[in-house]
């Protein structure tokens, strides 16, 4: 490792780096604006200039610039020399010619990069008088604010949005004095990962518009960590909370990225950004909802809709407790069913209420049974899981049939970097160090193998090298018969069309050749011949080359892999709780379903939500109103995500823990506590009852599933927990200038309240307690003296770019390996009608998943329900693009807006999965149906109805 | 007391603020031949951008958003690239310009020869501002980084002529002679 010598001090540093990197990474602070962790060096900014001198003789030295200069062994170099220091200022008194004077008004202002940078670099005071240049900002969607006048032309914007994300539509424009960073004209920007920008821009230019809709400055904003309750990977955040002021309760004002090495880095979607807003939706439940009819067993199967009003709390749960009761003493069936969008812990203390007999998952059998089929191949010891960094480091990459730009956009975004291997291995060559991103980017294109089968419109085709949209049954075929070339057992080769075979053959060469094959799959297709398939190639591969090989399967939901460890394979799904329903109701007995967070209309096929709905008592906690409450006889306001604390399984085995950012409004409690509450009012003493009404924090729920369940042992350890502390204290919420404390609640009370209490972490709802507690991963709140944007992010990490300097409150899975047995595809399925169409899903960025739909800037830029079909069905049956068509299933219909595309295989209909309007044909797909063209267009029905 | 910015100005940039056109232009055959006979000199169709902004130029004058529209598709590059490239160089123009557009140098060694001086004599001659048109479309004025012949300075390009050592009466006398002409080829 080399030696340097730094304002005279020595330092050993890990070698390859640039110095500004290592100047960051030792604590000494350089500023920069154009060089980025996840991006590398470019040099255009000029701003970490420092002094390298030749040998301890020479006093003079030479201007260099940090980023982009290699640190060689002896190198002796100066931040602080007067020469450095004064070029320094300079820059920034450069950049700060244009720009405005706008810093109170601006809502970078306080965790702004460039006012850091400003003071760092000492220059303070503007000697410049002239007029500034102007420019007319352009409208881009809902998510981002545009503001050029205050851009410095660092270019980190273009680079970001262009290269590291393969958007193609903001680009540089002009030169000299006059760049503008924007659109061709005004519209939304198209990348799913434009919210970036608002991180990645130093200063206000981009900045987060539904921030906007209730701002507040970085130090008023109260955090805690967080995780991404929008899809399965995981994605760390960090949303910030704070009450109106006006006597209100406290809102969800944002979300931001919180840096996690092994799963999402410095970069989130868009999704995960800009979705947090359901929490404050009209569509809120913030109180006990009731039947207007008190009388308990008064419903009807086929009764529709109830009307609600509010109850108090306290009269609910004694209700809910004699329901409790009168089940225990075996005068009433009570059945719970969970939901692969709610915590562990919620789930966990449902099925300690119910009894695991009881429970259900609260899944369809084909979606719990594909959630176990990953489960069960992920134990697979030829095969392991990557972590993001490890799929951005694989040379080869084979996508089958999941759609992971719409289903796990960060998944996709590390793909993408994967794609630039061959670059980067051609730069090592060359001596080329990987931070010279300019460089590096200008040498030979060739992308590293990308093939992407089964896939549509995926937006992934700029870097995929082979792309071949088909059916979940090729996909399948194709994955077997790589699987075959791999294994070299050609026996049970399927029959493919002479083409396929040919790219089957190259694929399988491909893979075999890289030295880190990855393979990415998913539930996606909703086939479990695609998860097969995925795994065959895996564990073929793992035997080749004796060594794991890297899959990752991608579920639907934050939970899902965790809901699959609550039950054995083949249990659990919401059919054969419909069927237990019907074969008892001859008994007579009075049925309650306790449902915990889940639209069971998004779940099942219209009979199965149908049997269960019709039950004697439904009573549901969920946080937001939707089809599956209109039917409920007692809703209780159930926690979002930012509001409690629990644990989430990720798509990787990963159990991760997120504490609650702020109390939610109203009687809001996490869904464990109302089932906590109303076992403790029950009558009956039950040793199951006892222990549910006995816990306290989450934490001993998450110790008792560790208990209970041998893989998730590792839950008991995911971080610190409640009597934790740091100097006799807690670890504080708030920012040690948070404002308004003793005002803020004025409006109702003069006298000043205590913080709410937090029985679950080791955080307190309060700026009292330790802050910048970097050693621990309790801390959110990325700041450090100096350093108030989120570049200071490198304070927290063991160098930069590295993991966080603590333990990442993550654990693996224990799971016992098991390897799976051999797979042969299915050789072809049922022959289908010539008038019906094989229905696949397909998967939006916004409006697949079920919170974020109902976030309004995301609402705003949901499509309308619409179907996909290929040129040669349409021209079939006489349909033309933005005909309005109706999709026939025996039991439901839907009127869709048509979309042709050359991408959907012919005899298929690609239809959006779970789009507000298409909920409730989710459960059908896949599966079949037929389509008709009205002959009436009527632009006013575009919803989806049921019969 | 008045608002800082006068009404017909907020006005002025409310209109030009108008809702974007969506119509696309279509590419000439002439232009398309042209442009395609460019191929074969680049390694691949976005790195043509430049050349087909510069055909498409010649033939009609400037570049509407409709033509860039146009070219992007032709190409199949983001149109955004292709904006970055015809907003990068000065010599492609994405606003009308007249029938000869003048590019007068201000470089240090015009400059020290009185290009100054010079430019306020066109100035006042032709009635514009160095971005403008005359009102009769047939000048428009630009300044221009050095055009290379400083030994002959003060120079001035007008189409694709380069006129050399200008003085005030060589500059009467290229402006006359260019409205004469234009004068003789308007059909009425």
């Amino acid at each position: 490792m080399p030696n340097i010598t730094i304002d005279g001090e020595q330092y050993e540093i890990e070698d390859g780096q640039n110095l500004l990197n290592a100047c960051l990474s030792l604590g000494i602070n350089l500023p920069y604006f154009c060089w980025h962790p996840a991006m590398g060096s470019v040099g255009a900014c000029r701003q970490c200039a420092v002094i390298e001198y030749k040998d301890f003789e020479d006093q003079r030295g030479k201007l260099v610039m940090g980023c982009m200069t290699p640190i060689k062994d002896g190198g002796i170099y100066s931040v602080s020399a007067d020469s450095a220091r004064e070029f320094r200022g300079g820059v920034i008194e450069d950049l700060m010619t244009n720009h405005p004077h706008d810093c109170p008004v601006c809502e970078e202002g306080g965790e702004c990069h460039l006012q850091d940078m400003t003071e760092m670099s000492g220059h303070t005071l503007r000697r410049y008088r002239g007029t500034k240049r102007t420019h007319r900002n352009q409208y881009l969607g809902p998510f981002i604010n545009h503001e050029m006048n205050r851009c410095i032309a660092c270019y980190r914007c273009t680079r970001f949005y262009r290269e590291y994300a393969g958007g193609s539509d903001l680009a540089a424009l002009g030169r000299n004095n006059q760049v503008y960073f924007g659109r061709e004209q005004d519209g939304m920007l198209e990348s799913g990962f434009s919210g970036n920008l608002v991180e990645v821009c130093p200063t206000g230019v981009f900045t987060d518009k539904t921030f906007s809709e209730h701002f507040v400055r970085k130090w008023d904003l109260q955090t805690a960590p967080s995780i991404c309750e929008h899809c399965a990977v995981g994605c760390n955040t960090a949303p910030g909370a704070r009450e109106p002021g006006d006597g209100e309760d406290a809102i969800l004002r944002r979300v931001t990225n919180l840096f996690n090495h092994d799963i999402n880095g410095y970069f989130l979607c868009d999704r995960g950004r800009f979705g947090y807003d359901y929490v404050n939706s009209e569509a809120r439940i913030k109180n006990v909802l009731a039947t207007r009819t008190l009388e308990l067993i008064e419903t009807t199967a086929g009764e529709n809709e109830k009307i609600h009003g509010d109850m108090a709390p306290r009269d609910a749960l004694q209700q809910f407790a004699d329901t409790i009761t009168a089940a225990r003493r075996g005068r009433r069936r009570l059945i719970g069913i969970g939901s692969p969008r709610s915590s562990l812990e919620n789930n966990f203390a449902l099925r300690q209420l119910v009894g695991a007999e009881h429970y259900y998952a609260g899944l369809n059998a084909r979606d719990l049974q594909l959630l176990h089929l990953v489960d069960r191949i992920q134990r697979d010891p030829r095969l392991y899981s990557p972590t993001t960094p490890q799929i951005e480091n694989a040379d080869a990459v084979l996508v089958l049939g999941e759609e992971i730009e719409q289903t796990a956009p960060r998944i996709a975004l590390a793909v993408r970097q994967a794609a630039r291997n061959r670059q980067k291995q051609h730069a090592q060559q060359l001596k080329i160090p990987l931070w010279q991103d300019a460089s590096v980017r200008q040498l030979d294109g060739s992308p590293s193998p990308i093939l992407l089968v089964g896939v549509d419109t995926a937006g992934l085709c700029d870097i995929a090298s082979e792309h071949l949209p088909c059916t979940a049954e090729q996909t399948a075929m194709f994955a077997a018969a790589i699987a075959c070339r791999l294994s070299g057992d050609d026996s049970g080769s399927p029959d493919l069309p002479e083409g396929l075979l040919e790219l089957a053959d190259n694929a399988a060469q491909i893979l075999a050749g890289a030295e880190r094959p990855l393979i990415i799959s998913g539930c996606g297709n909703r086939d479990k011949a695609t998860l097969h398939g995925a795994a065959a190639i895996a564990t073929a591969l793992g035997e080749r080359t004796e060594s794991p090989c890297a899959l990752y399967l991608a579920c639907p939901e934050v939970n899902s892999l965790g809901i699959a460890q609550l039950f054995e394979p083949g249990t659990g799904d919401l059919e054969q709780l419909a069927q237990s329903l019907e074969s008892g109701e001859d008994t007579g007995m009075p049925v309650s379903v306790v449902i915990l967070e889940n639209d069971l209309y998004r779940r099942a096929d219209a009979e199965t939500v149908e049997q269960i709905l019709a039950a004697d008592e439904v009573i549901l906690l969920d946080s937001l109103l939707n089809q599956t409450a209109r039917r409920a006889d007692l809703i209780f306001p159930a926690a979002a995500t930012a509001e409690s604390q629990g644990s989430y399984i990720n798509s990787n085995g990963t159990a991760q823990r997120f504490y609650a950012v702020y109390e939610g409004t109203g009687f809001i409690q996490e869904s464990w506590r109302w089932l906590s509450d109303a076992a403790g009012l029950c009558g009956a003493k039950a040793p199951s009852l006892t222990a549910l009404a006995s816990w306290r924090h989450s934490t001993d729920l998450s110790a008792a599933i560790a208990c209970e369940f041998s893989q998730m042992a590792s839950l008991a350890d995911l971080g610190p927990d409640e009597d934790y502390r740091i100097d006799g204290l807690k670890v504080a919420r708030q920012t040690h200038r948070y404002s308004g404390r003793t005002a803020i609640h004025a409006k109702a009370h003069v006298a000043e309240q205590p913080p709410h209490a937090d029985p679950d972490a080791p955080m307190a709802f309060s700026m009292e307690g330790i802050q910048n507690a970097g050693e621990t991963p309790l801390v959110a709140n990325i700041w450090s003296p100096g350093w108030n944007s989120n570049q200071s992010i490198h304070k927290f990490q063991q160098e930069v770019g590295g993991p966080r300097r603590h333990a990442d409150g993550t654990a693996r899975l224990l799971r016992e390996p098991q390897a799976m047995p051999s797979w042969r595809a299915p050789t072809g399925s049922a022959p289908r009608s010539p008038a019906e169409l094989e229905l696949v899903p397909l998967y939006c960025l916004y409006g697949s998943d079920e919170l974020s739909a109902r976030a309004k800037a995301i609402a705003s830029v949901i499509d309308e329900p619409y179907a996909v079909l290929s040129e040669h069905d349409a021209s079939e049956r006489a349909i033309a693009a933005g005909d309005s068509v109706e999709i026939e299933l025996p039991e439901a219909h839907f009127l869709v807006r048509a979309r042709i595309s050359t991408d959907q295989p012919r005899g298929t209909l690609g239809v959006p999965y779970g789009l507000p309007g298409l909920e409730e044909l989710a459960a059908y797909l896949p599966g079949r149906a037929t389509l008709s063209r009205l002959a009436r267009i009527s632009s006013t029905e575009s919803g989806g109805t049921a019969q | 007391m008045t608002s800082m910015i006068e009404p017909e100005v907020v006005e002025l940039m409310e209109r030009s603020n108008k809702h974007p056109s969506t119509a696309e232009a279509q590419l000439t055959e002439a232009e398309i031949e042209e442009i395609e006979r460019e191929f074969s000199r680049y390694e691949d169709k976005a790195s043509v951008g430049l050349e087909a902004l510069r055909i498409v130029q010649k033939h009609r004058g400037w570049i509407s958003d409709e033509t860039l529209r146009a070219v992007s598709n032709f190409l199949q590059i983001p149109v955004a690239q292709l904006e970055s490239v015809a907003t990068y160089f000065q010599l492609i123009f994405r606003q009308p310009v007249g029938k000869e557009v003048i590019l007068l140098c201000k470089s240090a060694s015009c400059w020290i020869m009185g290009c100054s001086r010079l430019q306020q004599k066109l100035q006042n001659k032709l009635q514009i501002a160095p971005g403008q048109t005359t009102a009769d479309g047939i000048f428009t004025l630009l300044e221009t980084p050095c055009l290379g012949d400083c030994d002959k300075a003060p120079v001035m390009m007008v189409g694709e002529e380069m006129h050399r050592n200008l003085t005030d009466e060589s500059i009467d006398k290229i402006i006359e002679n260019k409205k004469a002409h234009h004068a003789d080829q308007s059909p009425d």
